[in-house]
């Protein structure tokens, strides 16, 4: 293995193609090993994304003038306060109820039969890669005053008029959730499947009740990948703008919208890069909590 | 017992009830968005009072969809195929690079896939507005690159880690040169990467609106912002045509991707 290494450090490998155990010692200063291949990402991100994005931050403290007063306009006005206060209630609620239904899923596929747990995934798989305009039509559609699933609850008695199921907090819930659901449970199987089944047989021995068990050993042992998992939902749904925009209404305003709204009808660019700082500033606080929760873990390893 | 399947009793019944409501609720829009472009009502009547394939006819009659679909096709295409070419460099760089710094990189190279979008969307139209780039290909085409890029690097990367780099050192011993050894070696058993990347990169593109939405010019549109703004004007029965082909196309690539891999796999 020494020899090998020490072949491909002597025979003239462009950059990128050096060996991986560094020997300490044995290498002289030379180009980073390994650095050229990233080289022609590193340009087209910092190009094409870092410059640009540090070019909008910048104009909320240069336009229309130098000075924080777009931040003070921002923090100071409560029609600004009210749609922070609903983006964070609405990515709180699409969370809370995201975790909660997608726990029992992500259990079951953790130990059901492969042949049954296949078809589950495939739905899963189906609607995570269906057009997301797609999904949120149809959820227009079938939520609307005259949709489906009011004429159902109608024609069985069960209400009498229809229920207001979109442009509301409703709307915007159901739809978030049933994007954000693929995102919770695939991460969620993964830590299920981790736990030994040992360990709660142990404790059904020792006379624990299923709901001892599970309150005192496979909720604490999935805690990690729910923290993790809900986190990601949280942090997504912040930012999130088809989805609040189609199925939300003009009064639960959502700060991705605001931004767009900002910058493309009202030309207010001072305004709406302030918004889209401290939009990227909470999201960036966050995607590090999670990556301290995740520990050592690669980001976007396993599924 | 509670990870049992056969021992749970009356918990699994409940479980799989549960297990089976969200698989029907995540499968209900696709479905009925199906239905609902084969039924005759203008006004999305369900269950519709007649099935016709009108909708369809007044879609492809549309040369405003075609076109939408064919410029999401050329720029999902191209921004997809830089990225998996781009990705797959950086990827070598990423998991075999001895340099400082490398975890940053790395951080640095997926940040597009968990910054807003909106922001990243709000930041290239105003830098491409000045760069005379807005509304134009190259301009999407680099805005999806950007964005797609993440996805292309992830399974590539993943491939490369699970691969004994000794198996390539072997060729070299054995006399083959090293970009020899990496393109008869290496290549091939990460192609299963590779062909992920390929698929996530360009439905990363494909789907993607809200770059698109501030990047589209009257006379260029890709399909989510041609979809977007008919869903603004109101929910016509042409959009669930469009949709329904959307899903078969997504339910094709899934079928590709279960069959390559199971080819790959033997």
């Amino acid at each position: 293995m020494a020899d090998v290494n020490l072949t491909l450090r002597e025979s003239k490998a462009p950059a990128g193609q050096a060996g991986t155990a560094a020997m300490p010692g044995k290498a002289p200063f030379r180009f980073p090993a390994g650095l050229g291949g990233a080289l022609p990402a590193l340009v087209l991100v910092t190009l094409f994304f870092v410059v640009p994005v540090v070019a909008l931050l910048l104009r909320s403290v240069t336009e229309p003038e130098p000075g924080l007063q777009n931040y003070a306009t921002l923090f100071g006005d409560g029609t600004y306060a009210r749609i922070f206060l609903n983006t964070f209630l609405v990515a709180s609620v699409v969370t809370a109820v995201t975790i909660v239904v997608a726990f029992p899923v992500a259990w079951m596929l953790a130990i059901m039969p492969p042949a049954l747990g296949s078809i589950v995934f495939g739905v899963i798989i189906l609607s995570m890669w269906t057009n997301l305009l797609t999904r949120t039509y149809a959820w227009m559609v079938l939520l609307q005053r005259t949709g489906v699933i009011n004429r159902t609850l109608i024609s069985l008695g069960i209400i009498d008029e229809p229920l207001p199921l979109i442009n509301n907090l409703t709307g915007v819930t159901i739809g978030m959730v049933y994007i954000m659901l693929p995102f919770m449970i695939l991460p969620l199987v993964g830590t299920l499947r981790a736990i030994d089944p040992m360990t709660l047989r142990a404790a059904a021995l020792c006379g624990a009740s299923p709901f001892a068990a599970f309150r005192r050993i496979l909720l604490p042992l999935s805690l990690p990948g729910v923290a993790a998992g809900g986190l990601m939902v949280f942090v997504m749904s912040l930012g999130y703008f088809v989805t609040p925009a189609l199925l939300g209404g003009t009064s639960n305003m959502m700060l991705a919208e605001m931004i767009a709204q900002m910058i493309q009808s009202l030309l207010n660019w001072g305004l709406g890069s302030a918004a889209a700082f401290v939009l990227l500033a909470v999201t960036m606080a966050l995607y590090a909590l999670q990556l301290r929760l995740v520990g050592a873990r690669r980001v976007g390893g396993g599924a | 017992m509670l990870l049992d399947y056969d021992r749970m009793g009356w918990l699994r019944v409940m479980l799989l009830g549960i297990t089976g409501l969200v698989t029907a609720f995540l499968l209900l829009p696709v479905v009925f968005i199906v239905l609902l472009s084969f039924g005759s009502s203008r006004w999305l009547a369900f269950p519709p009072p007649g099935w016709t394939l009108k909708w369809y006819g007044e879609l492809l009659a549309d040369p405003a969809w075609l076109g939408a679909a064919l410029t999401s096709m050329r720029i999902a295409a191209i921004a997809a195929a830089l990225a998996v070419v781009i990705g797959l460099f950086a990827s070598f760089a990423l998991v075999r690079g001895e340099f400082r710094g490398r975890n940053v990189l790395r951080g640095l190279l997926l940040t597009p896939m968990v910054l807003p979008v909106v922001v990243f969307a709000v930041a290239i139209y105003a830098f491409f507005l000045r760069l005379g780039l807005g509304g134009t290909t190259v301009g999407f085409v680099i805005a999806h690159t950007v964005l797609a890029l993440p996805f292309a690097i992830i399974p590539i990367a993943t491939a490369l880690e699970g691969f004994d780099k000794t198996i390539e050192d072997a060729a070299i011993v054995c006399g083959a040169s090293p970009l020899e050894a990496k393109l008869r070696i290496t290549l091939p058993s990460i192609r299963i990467g590779i062909f992920s990347a390929a698929i996530f990169a360009f439905l990363a593109s494909w789907d993607e609106v809200v770059v698109a939405i501030f990047m589209a010019s009257p006379t260029l549109q890709t399909l989510p912002v041609k979809i977007w703004g008919s869903l603004r004007q109101d929910l016509s029965p042409v959009i669930a045509a469009a949709s329904s082909l959307l899903v078969l196309l997504t339910l094709l690539l899934m079928i590709a991707a279960a069959l390559i891999r199971r080819r790959f796999s033997k």
